[in-house]
């Protein structure tokens, strides 16, 4: 095969890009959430996952059962004081770079729950990158949530938190 | 047979049959029960009466066991009024299996003392928790709602009567 | 993690009966087959289970005193998120003993949408149920099938009601709204295609041999046992005893349906997995009864100190207007006394113990939740299975955490 001929076929098959680019878009498009239900919001979870939403388009079927393997927290429902520890260290055994996703009014204000048992949003304990309202949230609202997280992934490149 | 004698009033509330009975009475009055056919404990509760002007109550805690015959089925309220601090009650839990668990329950949540309950501790709270959520001068907590109906007597109690 | 006080790990270091020494294994609560965030210790003797010990309230939402520091149409609300998987369900107990209270007896029609809707939280219930049990046992294929059909559940809910979830449909004095002719339509759909659907379930699970192998003689649970441990719903009925609350103590009209009492004498998991097909398959007779009587009428009380007028009549009415501003800026006060309503949810016997002072606030409100009880049959179930077992057993058992801690 002549040089010119190389250079013709390979002038087709390159793309020039910076690392940083490379790394937010094979991020953005691999999040993989831990399995972590909590409440009402886990069966609306659940039902992301299944055929008629279908969380897969988005690279995101793969809900991990251990923390050590994911890169997604889905906070989906109510965190009670007695749950708030154990949530907390599921998310430090996370490895970083790790993204936090509240799941419903309960994770992220307390909702309807204004009391002693609960705590009044998820982010007192945890950093929280993107908050979904809704009682729970419609699957879609949660597809909705993740596409808004993997532009943010997408644009963050290298290094993902300051 | 329940003897009559155990028995301090009757009534029926809302079409829900109901007996009164003594305190120190209460595990004979339950196991007389228990042999006249109400084998099933539906569940045992407390209700705190601080403040409550609908009526004289004997006590403040009133704990409410609800029997069923699974056989006819007729239900059978046993109310129990208490006091003292804190409440004391013998348990049940032998009699009526599921009474174990709603003993536990009501102790984290009305702090009343279950005396021979194999393991009296917190079963919904954490186990280093202070007071009694349920009892009704334990605020109901959370977070200021500003213009908010009653948003100053929200995250506390009402005093003491 | 610590140990909390009061959780004992007692029994690591005794000998087993395999010569080797007991292990106390925790289990949970952040775990992907305990349907919730339930802690379990368990004694292990090698790969048997030789105690459990569950450790619940990570889930506690403080809901009874919720409930004191609500007026009585607005704990409607929190009625429905304690066992999440059947919120009409618990609406209708809270509705039932508010309405016992108030002495208010609702119309024909308000009475079968109230069926209706329990039939079908029933239904979407199950379908929840095995889908996540066939996933945990191996049958991924069961979650898509199940919901699938849940979906379409949720999507009438929504029609009906504007929620896929928590409805909040059924309220003292009636329901919300009366159903849409849309409404109508789907659910007449819906009751065609269901038998044909359970009828796939049964071809995917009910001779699969995995699933067959890891549910017979599994969890086994005595007629006299499960009596003796208060369980209701399925694990009664799993365990041969025809107890159905809708039977025993009808409410909302269940005694004008005709269907029978789903029950299996095998008293193991797949015992309850067959009283559960039974009962979906019985949900579907009860819907196409009350789609075919649904009677004309009103569907609320008409008695406005209960429910406010309707949206056209505060234009033209000062009454309406009055009656609209007490009701929403005092709501309704509820004569002194209790009273306690039971029905049946899919998981048993869920009840409202409802106490008034005479104000327009609750005194008290106490949920018998039918897991909370049942759940407590999972140490007698486990005893000396495999520790795989347990994940069965729980499946089985069918505890929703929300319903456990309230």
């Amino acid at each position: 095969m002549g040089v010119e001929a190389l250079a013709e076929s390979l002038g087709q098959n390159i793309l020039t890009t910076t690392l940083g680019k490379l790394i937010g878009w094979g991020r953005g498009n691999s999040v993989w959430p831990a399995q972590f239900g909590l409440a009402c919001c886990a069966i609306e979870m659940i039902a992301t996952a299944t055929a008629g939403v279908d969380i897969a388009r988005f690279g995101s079927e793969a809900f991990r059962a251990s923390p050590r393997q994911s890169d997604l927290m889905i906070v989906s429902g109510r965190v009670s004081q007695k749950m708030a520890p154990i949530l907390r260290t599921v998310y430090d055994q996370m490895p970083e770079p790790k993204w936090v996703i509240s799941m419903g009014a309960c994770a992220s204000t307390g909702g309807v729950f204004n009391n002693y048992a609960l705590l009044q949003g998820v982010d007192k304990i945890v950093p929280v990158d993107v908050y979904i309202p809704g009682c729970p949230p419609r699957p879609e609202d949660l597809l909705n949530a993740l596409m808004i997280l993997q532009e943010r992934i997408k644009a963050q490149g290298i290094t993902p938190r300051q | 047979m329940i003897a009559d004698n155990l028995v301090v009033e009757r009534g029926v509330s809302a079409g829900d049959a109901w007996i009164t009975v003594d305190p120190a009475n209460l595990r004979s009055a339950l196991s007389a029960l228990k042999d006249d056919g109400y084998r099933l404990l539906v569940f045992l509760t407390c209700v705190d009466h601080l403040l409550d002007a609908s009526r004289n109550w004997p006590a403040r805690y009133e704990l409410v066991y609800e029997l069923r015959n699974m056989e006819t089925p007729e239900h059978l309220r046993v109310r129990a009024f208490i006091d003292g601090d804190p409440p004391r009650v013998e348990s049940v839990h032998d009699l009526f299996p599921p009474a174990n668990w709603e003993e536990r329950e009501t102790y984290d949540m009305f702090g009343v003392k279950f005396t021979g309950h194999p393991d009296l501790t917190r079963i919904l709270m954490p186990d280093d928790w202070v007071g009694y959520p349920l009892r009704r001068d334990y605020p109901v907590g959370g977070e200021v709602v500003e213009f908010s109906e009653e948003h100053e007597t929200w995250q506390t109690a009402p005093e003491k009567a | 993690m610590s140990t909390p006080e009061g959780v004992t790990i007692s029994r690591t270091g005794e000998t087993g009966a395999f010569g080797g020494e007991l292990l106390s294994v925790n289990f949970g609560p952040h775990h992907p087959s305990t349907h919730g965030v339930l802690r379990l210790i368990v004694d292990l003797d090698g790969e048997q289970v030789r105690s459990v010990k569950p450790v619940i309230g990570y889930l506690h939402t403080g809901i009874e005193k919720q409930m004191e520091a609500l007026r009585w149409q607005q704990g409607v609300v929190v009625t429905d998120r304690h066992d999440y998987l059947s919120p009409p369900i618990n609406n209708l107990a809270y509705a039932l003993a508010v309405e016992w209270l108030l002495g208010i007896d609702v119309p024909p029609r308000a009475k079968a949408l109230r069926v209706i809707m329990s039939e079908l939280t029933r239904l979407s219930s199950h379908l929840v149920w095995m889908g996540t049990s066939g996933l945990e046992l191996g049958a991924m294929s069961m979650l898509m099938y199940c919901f699938r059909e849940r979906d379409t559940i949720l999507d009438m809910n929504e029609e009906i009601s504007g929620f896929r979830m928590h409805t909040s449909y059924i309220r003292p004095g009636g329901v919300m709204a009366d159903a849409t002719p849309r409404f109508l339509e789907m659910l007449d759909a819906f009751v065609r295609a269901m038998p044909g659907h359970v009828d796939e379930y049964e071809d995917l699970l009910t001779m699969n041999p995995i699933w067959r192998s890891r549910t017979i003689g599994i969890g086994k649970l005595s007629a006299d046992d499960a009596k003796v441990l208060g369980a209701t719903g399925p694990m009664l009925r799993g365990s041969g005893v025809a107890w159905d609350l809708r039977k025993a103590i009808p409410y909302s009209g269940y005694e004008n349906y005709d269907f029978d009492v789903a029950t299996s004498d095998l008293c193991d998991c797949y015992g309850r997995y067959l009283v559960r097909i039974k009962e979906m398959r019985e949900a579907v007779k009860i819907l196409r009864q009350a789609l075919d009587k649904l009677p004309d009428g009103p569907v609320n009380v008409d008695d406005r100190k209960i429910l406010p007028p309707p949206r056209e009549e505060l234009e033209t009415s000062m009454e309406a207007v009055i009656h609209h501003f007490k009701l929403f800026t005092e709501g309704y006060s509820v004569p002194a006394g209790d009273v306690y309503v039971a029905v049946e949810s899919g998981r048993g016997e869920n009840g409202c113990y409802v106490v008034s002072d005479g104000t327009h606030k609750p005194r008290r409100v106490k949920f018998r939740s039918a897991s909370f009880v049942n759940l407590q049959a999972l140490e007698r179930m486990a005893l000396n299975h495999m520790i795989a077992d347990l994940i069965a057993i729980i499946g089985t058992a069918d505890a929703v955490l929300g319903d456990v801690d309230r």
